[in-house]
């Protein structure tokens, strides 16, 4: 349906009342911008959640579904995920990158030797920092500055590190 | 009871001499250490150490407003799990 990745903003847990309401939990970083995103998806891209906020606590939603009028269908969406193209997010500027852009890109030193791929971020406080590796076992951190991450190209799906000496 | 003032901070001895020495390279390096107790002093400040949590080494690149913390604040020896923001950003700095 969709030629961009697809991302989770939030999943369904399950059924509110008798009348065919579902709780959602927002994903997003601000929980409400989930219902600013049009059209939300199936995983696999093939079936569209209209939603109807009835009530919200923090980032947990109570929601009417489209087309879902009793408990047990409501229960049955049960851990669905809901889904945007990746083209709906707004456009970043120069120095900054989504963390759905960065997870996955092959990470390579300026010779060309290969360290796996980027697997995920991390902050604890003192600046932001790659996980670099195959699996979460063998993997290293790098922090994400242009010091040690000097080249990040987007279109070919690679990122450019300079790894400091007895660093691995 | 608080750390008495009259004993300053608590800095392991060997985390002067390889700040000491990392400043004076000029290179860009990750400074390892184990000692997660000691204090962040102001002559830490702009270096990046690696902070070991006991599996791996944290790159903690130590700012202004670190100083008086201590080093194993910033590197978690637990792993929290949780979905991240799907349009979360991040600026390279």
């Amino acid at each position: 349906m969709t030629e961009h990745p697809l991302l989770c903003v939030g999943h369904f847990l399950g059924a509110h009342g008798v009348r065919g309401l579902a709780r959602l939990r927002s994903e997003t970083e601000d929980p409400t911008a989930l219902f600013t995103y049009a059209p939300l998806l199936h995983k696999d891209g093939t079936r569209l959640f209209s939603l109807t906020l009835k009530s919200a606590d923090k980032d947990t939603f109570i929601v009417a579904v489209e087309g879902i009028t009793d408990r047990e269908a409501a229960q049955a969406l049960r851990g669905e995920g809901l889904y945007i193209s990746r083209a709906l997010l707004p456009p970043r500027q120069d120095h900054e990158y989504y963390h759905a852009d960065l997870i996955g890109l092959l990470v390579r030193d300026a010779e060309g030797k290969e360290y796996g791929h980027i697997l995920a971020l991390h902050d604890h406080g003192a600046g932001t920092f790659l996980e670099i590796g195959t699996t979460r076992k063998d993997s290293f951190m790098l922090p994400f500055t242009n010091a040690f991450v000097p080249t990040i190209d987007l279109h070919i799906g690679a990122a450019t590190i300079i790894l400091p000496e007895g660093w691995l | 009871m608080a750390r008495s003032v009259w004993k300053g901070p608590f800095v392991d001895g060997y985390m002067m001499k390889k700040a000491d020495k990392a400043r004076a390279s000029g290179r860009n390096e990750i400074i390892k250490i184990w000692s997660r107790r000691s204090t962040i002093l102001p002559q830490f400040v702009g270096l990046t150490f690696g902070v070991y949590n006991g599996n791996k080494f944290l790159p903690v690149s130590v700012t202004e407003n670190m100083i008086g913390h201590k080093f194993g604040e910033f590197a978690p020896t637990r792993t929290f799990k949780a979905h991240s923001a799907a349009e979360k950003k991040t600026e390279k700095k």
